[in-house]
């Protein structure tokens, strides 16, 4: 007999199976924590890895993240965002806070101009959750690709590269108020085709 | 209604590229703006969604575990486990800390208590030196006072011991005559005030006698002559040491006196 494979769950029931989670943590269930991991561990580490460059510091902040999760999941307030918009912005404010610290700007302008890379090849766990994500990350990316190649350059700049306004119109080689437009209605657009919450 | 600048905010705030006063100013809009905060929560989802867009990369094996061993347990029950012998040199350094503080702080208490009573010293110094000027001052004037005092004394004893007379006439051409004499018997010297005292022929003078019982005659005290007014005031000094002067008395003499009285007594008083 064949197992029945799994089945990817809608938006809304990952968003609060993830808030179950986090609800648990708060009472101390440490397998929660580790469901949680399952869940967004991998989004998490390859954002922190996409922002580093560097496989070690992503480790540390995927570890600080979940850590801070853990010890404040009783602040959660889940009509802010969802437990993944949290630990995204979470994870993408420490990675981005560390290559500040680090001044490793010039290896990092050099690899934000990489084009975004193709999923990874199956092989992981086909779980509901990965399955999930790995929809979510397929329509993130295709929301990303049909923006204006000039939004996407600048949405993708601001999201992972840590540079500010004015080094991203530099970087860009475009006037500030263009680069601010282009944003705007880049992620107006990502908005309107990406689900209200993942 | 949200214009397209606060759009505009809002999405750069979404990527967290808002910095000084801008983002400041935002936020401040922000807090008194629901429909603008809406806006931001929702562009801020759309932006963390982007992380989904990173490039897969599966985290190392270990990495699960190690943030599991992290989270020792529960937050309530989150106790770490401290073996007593680890405990004991942490206790003995703790009380060692716990001592040079207190010594330090005594060390401090006892040099704040010297510099005190130093000072405290130092002003009782300055205060004894005061008094003693003030002393030695009041001293001084007390010495002056008591001398000025004692002159003062002396002078009244003396003015006790003066002895005033006051002559009366026995010739009838003097019985208008007032006269009185003053006798210091320790200066050895008198005063005569006259007045109304008929005036003298150019070969007669008055002489003055002092009454000494020590003396058989007595005692010379000098001539003088009356003017025209009838006013005399002179001091007069006898030739002999007067130890009593008993009486005084003028008599009425040849010009420039004579050693022993022989013309007639016009005024005399005890």
């Amino acid at each position: 007999m064949t197992p029945a494979a799994p089945v990817a769950a809608d938006d809304g029931a990952q968003a609060r199976e993830q808030a179950a989670l986090l609800a648990a943590m708060a009472r101390g269930d440490k397998s929660a924590l580790a469901r949680l991991y399952d869940s967004l561990g991998r989004p998490l580490y390859s954002l922190a890895f996409r922002v580093t460059n560097d496989a070690a510091e992503a480790q540390d902040i995927v570890q600080d993240v979940f850590l801070q999760l853990w010890q404040k999941a009783t602040a959660y307030d889940t009509s802010r965002g969802s437990v993944f918009s949290w630990a995204a912005t979470l994870t993408r404010n420490r990675a981005i806070d560390r290559v500040r610290m680090r001044k490793r700007r010039t290896e990092l302008l050099a690899g934000a101009a990489a084009e975004l890379q193709p999923a990874a090849p199956a092989g992981d766990t086909d779980s509901a959750a990965s399955l999930w994500l790995r929809e979510k990350a397929g329509a993130v990316r295709a929301a990303l690709t049909g923006l204006a190649p000039d939004q996407q350059k600048a949405i993708e700049l601001a999201f992972f590269s840590g540079l500010t306004q004015q080094e991203i119109a530099a970087k860009l080689n475009e006037p500030l108020g263009t680069i601010k437009a282009r944003i705007r209605r880049g992620l107006l657009k990502l908005r309107e085709t990406l689900p209200s919450r993942l | 209604m949200i214009t397209d600048r606060q759009e505009e905010l809002a999405s750069l705030h979404a990527f967290g590229l808002l910095e000084g006063a801008e983002g400041a100013a935002f936020v401040v809009e922000l807090a008194g703006n629901p429909e603008l905060r809406t806006l931001c929560d929702s562009l801020a989802g759309a932006a963390a969604s982007l992380a989904l867009a990173a490039p897969p990369v599966e985290p190392p094996a270990g990495l699960k575990d190690r943030i599991l061993d992290a989270v020792a347990a529960p937050a309530g029950d989150n106790v770490v486990a401290f073996p007593l012998h680890k405990f004991a040199p942490w206790a003995v350094a703790a009380a060692l800390a716990v001592a040079a503080t207190w010594f330090a702080n005594q060390n401090m208490a006892l040099r704040n208590d010297n510099l005190t009573l130093r000072n405290e010293r130092q002003l009782a110094e300055v205060a004894y030196k005061m008094t003693q000027n003030q002393l030695a001052e009041r001293s001084l004037l007390a010495e002056q006072m008591i001398t000025d005092l004692g002159r003062q004394l002396r002078r009244a004893d003396d003015l006790t011991r003066l002895k005033v007379t006051a002559l009366a006439s026995l010739a009838g051409n003097t019985r208008e005559a007032q006269v009185i004499a003053v006798w210091n018997p320790e200066q050895q010297t008198g005063l005569l005030t006259m007045e109304k005292l008929p005036a003298l022929a150019d070969t007669q003078d008055y002489q003055i006698w002092i009454v000494d019982p020590a003396y058989k005659d007595p005692v010379n005290g000098g001539v003088f002559h009356a003017g025209a007014d009838g006013r005399v005031t002179l001091g007069f000094k006898p030739d002999q040491p007067v130890k009593q002067a008993a009486a005084f008395a003028i008599s009425l003499e040849k010009r420039g006196g004579v050693p022993k009285a022989e013309g007639p007594i016009v005024l005399l008083g005890k």
